[in-house]
């Protein structure tokens, strides 16, 4: 028999998805369209054929990276709101060593160096916070546009392609192109590589003593001190770390995916991320599959809006109706579960 | 038989796996003290909290002069003229005492004069010694307590329910508090006062309710009873006599030194000033004082969370006045905090994950940065056996133990795994009898194994029935190093209120 507790969170998430389902649905039907007709494509194109559902996993790939790097912060009580940036950090050094090394070399130099790249980038954060209290989210959240600009800055001088039109750089050479683990689809090694982050991830934070000191500072920072921890480098450990797995996910978008750098480069994956890991509760193994879901929610919207004229963004819609009631199902399971002991306390004791 | 003043009838209080309350009966008369008896976990609180609106009852019913009342609010409450102090004051500590009394009855223009004038009168109607201008962070605990019941007072509460009133005051802070509650009874208002001390019931009570797990478990006047029959209705278990073991005269070496020892924060008094001190071998050094006088400070520095400005702490003779909290650990300095869910444990944690918490830099239970999760579970299922912590086993939640189960398990850690001195700050605090014991004899076995022992504690019983020699600290200050056969619960209050040793002797 299945426990009570499953049974809860396979009821309420259905739930939650149900009624995010329903809103989304009154909004399309605002625009004068058959709510069932447009879920109808949403659901049915997603599973079209072999290329779409390899563009599911293609889609959540760069999701997993950021919404790790929320997860790992989190877990220390740190707030990373700026893998947006971070990301960008990675792109551009992923970019830039696949411009320079054209060749297979290039995509273990991109990896280990967009992780270095876009954990110094983070260290700052993890730094600030440590030595002068700042806030890490607010210098997060601005740090992004100061490597949104300076990835904007670089395309329009030393990356800008030869010809000198476009804010983009060459194309990468094919050889530093990440491979394909799926023929006839896009779905690349990036997507294996996510995957071992979020198990090693999960290795660290579970069965390390290094993971375990994070969770211990992030639940309570005064007892991890008192036991000789010291709070102030866990940060900046776990911002570099954060910063890094973002970093990542320039890898795989440069090197698995555009196969060049231009501008408005995946602006939302950064916020995604966030949304992800909290949908998750902050779990590396359930942020692959939330990430799935959103990477699916997002290649169906895509089509979606093509066939059945109604705007994309309507998914986005969705995604966030969808989030709101898991978050929301999250509290309606906790008062479930109070109700229950307590019948259980009343009934044996009468 | 004349209809109470109020009355609770089958009240059920049931909170996510406990229950707090269970068909609970109980009723106050007009100028009666009514004393609420009980181990700490046993429903006190929470029955009077539901009589105040914090909580809603799941079953029962409350009535006032024998008509039926629903109070779902503290302000329902209010109105039908209870007032109830928690345990924790709730008052804004930049604001005055007028404004605090005031605060949630004013509308529109407040003319100060007045509101001054009616509260300060209260207060000497009262005989309180409060000053209705000074702001509430300059008052002393015990003011801030009065100013909490000028509050009531100021309401015209004709119920006054007190949480465990006596918990942080002086004995002669005490004495005034009793007189206060004797001369507001007989008034013809009720007072419902909650404790766990047997003295205080029989000292101020006419009658008294023992609560045990949530039920009523005695309803006696106090002329027909005693200490020991309460004593026996509250517990399910005796106190165990303690076996102090010999009072060694001639002392062990020395474990712990401390010279000198002062902590002042820029532009402030000093938090510890000069102190100094030997802790030996085999020896429970005391330290006594009411608490807020530097005792914080004091196992703050030993364990290395705070700084000193000068002096020097030796252990085993090694200066460790400037080493880490970590190396300290490592150099075998255990510390029982007061504070254990700030302090000492990771309440969102299991058990073992909290055994690891001081090891995670050890090599016990890692390989290179690996843990080894069964070892760990392995030692901290031993760990629960051997310190009686009543768990589901080493994978429970912390947060899902008792109070006095988590402090079995904190003692049990800082014992098991640190070496020559442990610290217990107030390790007792808020226990009901049994962990006491339990705890109690943890730290006489440690004595035994020879270990050095500092035990801050605001229970002078406790420093009675443990300690070989005691520091009373006062203001930040030592009053005096005496063995505790030398001295008497009389001469030690004094010293915590600030005489100095040639006064008293």
């Amino acid at each position: 028999m299945m426990d009570k507790k499953t049974r809860d969170i396979l009821i309420t998430n259905f739930f939650a998805v149900v009624l995010g389902l329903i809103l989304s649905g009154i909004m399309i039907l605002f625009l004068k369209k058959n709510p069932f007709s447009v879920f109808g494509i949403l659901f049915s194109s997603m599973f079209r054929d072999g290329y779409t559902i390899g563009e599911i996993f293609v889609k959540a790939t760069p999701l997993i990276f950021t919404a790790l790097a929320f997860a790992f912060t989190f877990k220390a009580n740190l707030f990373n709101i700026g893998a947006q940036g971070q990301f960008y950090i990675g792109s551009i050094t992923a970019v830039s060593v696949s411009l320079l090394i054209p060749s297979a070399l290039a995509i273990p130099v991109a990896i280990v160096l967009s992780f270095l790249a876009g954990g110094l980038w983070g260290g700052f954060m993890g730094v600030s916070k440590a030595k002068f209290k700042a806030n890490e989210f607010l210098i997060s959240m601005m740090s992004t546009y100061v490597a949104l600009n300076l990835m904007n800055y670089l395309l329009r001088t030393i990356l800008m392609e030869s010809k000198g039109e476009y804010p983009q750089t060459e194309s990468l050479a094919k050889s530093t192109w990440l491979f394909k683990i799926v023929p006839h689809t896009r779905l690349h090694f990036g997507f294996i590589l996510a995957i071992l982050a979020a198990v090693t991830v999960w290795l660290i934070l579970y069965r390390t003593t290094f993971g375990f000191r994070i969770r211990a500072v992030g639940q309570n920072q005064e007892a991890a001190r008192m036991s000789g921890v010291n709070p102030e480098i866990i940060y900046i450990i776990s911002f570099i770390i954060s910063g890094g797995l973002a970093g990542l996910a320039g890898v795989t978008e440069v090197n698995g995916v555009q196969h060049m750098l231009l501008q408005g480069f995946n602006p939302s994956i950064g916020a995604l991320g966030i949304g992800i890991a909290i949908l998750a509760n902050g779990n590396p193994i359930g942020i692959i599959f939330a990430s799935i879901l959103f990477g699916a929610l997002h290649v169906g919207g895509t089509i979606m809006g093509q066939l059945s004229g109604v705007p994309s963004s309507i998914i986005n819609l969705m995604e966030g109706f969808v989030m709101v009631f898991v978050i929301i199902s999250y509290f309606v399971r906790r008062k479930w579960e109070m109700n229950r002991d307590k019948k259980l306390l009343m009934e044996g004791n009468v | 038989m004349s209809t109470p003043f109020f009355e609770l009838k089958n009240i059920s209080k049931y909170f996510a796996k406990v229950i707090a309350n269970k068909d609970v009966s109980l009723s106050v008369d007009r100028g009666e003290v009514l004393a609420l008896l009980g181990e700490n976990g046993a429903g006190k609180s929470t029955c009077m909290k539901i009589l105040y609106g914090l909580y809603q009852a799941d079953e029962g019913e409350i009535f006032k002069e024998g008509e039926r009342i629903s109070i779902r609010t503290p302000r329902d409450a209010m109105r039908y003229k209870i007032s109830m102090i928690q345990q924790h004051f709730s008052l804004v500590s930049a604001h005055t005492v007028t404004e605090n009394i005031i605060l949630g009855n004013v509308k529109g223009k407040i003319n100060w004069k007045e509101a001054e004038n009616t509260i300060q009168q209260l207060a000497h109607r009262y005989g309180f010694n409060v000053d209705v201008r000074k702001k509430i962070q300059d008052l002393s605990v015990g003011e801030q307590q009065k100013v909490e019941i000028l509050k009531s007072l100021y309401l015209d509460a004709n119920l006054l329910i007190m949480d465990e009133p006596t918990a942080v005051l002086t004995p002669q802070e005490i004495d005034n508090l009793m007189e206060f509650v004797e001369n507001y009874s007989r008034k013809g208002n009720a007072v419902i006062f909650i404790t766990h001390k047997l003295k205080e019931v029989m000292h101020v009570a006419n009658r008294i309710i023992v609560m045990r797990s949530g039920r009523i478990h005695g309803n006696v006047l106090k002329e027909a009873t005693n200490e020991m029959e309460l004593s026996r209705m509250m517990i399910e278990h005796s106190i165990e006599e303690l076996d102090k073991g010999e009072d060694k005269r001639e002392a062990g070496e020395v474990c712990l030194s401390v010279q000198g020892l002062t902590v002042v924060p820029r532009n402030e008094v000093p938090l510890l000033h000069d102190v100094d001190f030997d802790i030996h071998k085999g020896e429970i050094f005391g330290i006594a004082g009411v608490s807020g006088n530097g005792q914080q400070e004091l196992c703050m520095t030993l364990c290395g969370a705070m700084k000193p400005t000068s002096g020097s702490i030796l252990l085993n003779n090694e200066d460790i006045t400037h080493l880490s909290i970590r190396k300290r650990i490592t150099l075998g300095i255990g510390y029982v905090p007061s504070d254990r869910h700030r302090y000492g444990m990771v309440m969102d944690m299991n058990l073992s994950e909290n055994m690891f918490l001081k090891a995670s830099y050890s090599k016990e239970w890692n390989n290179n940065g690996i843990i080894n999760r069964k070892k760990l579970a392995e030692t901290t299922s031993r760990m629960l056996h051997k310190y009686d912590v009543k768990a589901p086993g080493p994978y429970a939640l912390a947060r899902e133990l008792s109070g006095g189960n988590q402090q079995k398990v904190i003692v049990g850690r800082e014992v098991e795994f640190c070496g020559d001195f442990i610290i217990f700050d107030q390790p007792t605090r808020g226990l009901d009898l049994g962990a006491i014991n339990n705890v109690h004899s943890a730290i006489l076995k440690e004595k035994k194994n020879n270990k050095a022992i500092m035990l801050v504690s605001t229970e002078l019983s406790e420093i009675f029935a443990l300690c070989d020699r005691v520091a009373v600290f006062y203001k930040g200050k030592i009053q005096g190093i005496f063995r505790t056969s030398e001295l008497d619960s009389q001469k030690i209050g004094l010293l915590m209120a600030g005489y100095t040793h040639q006064e008293v002797v």
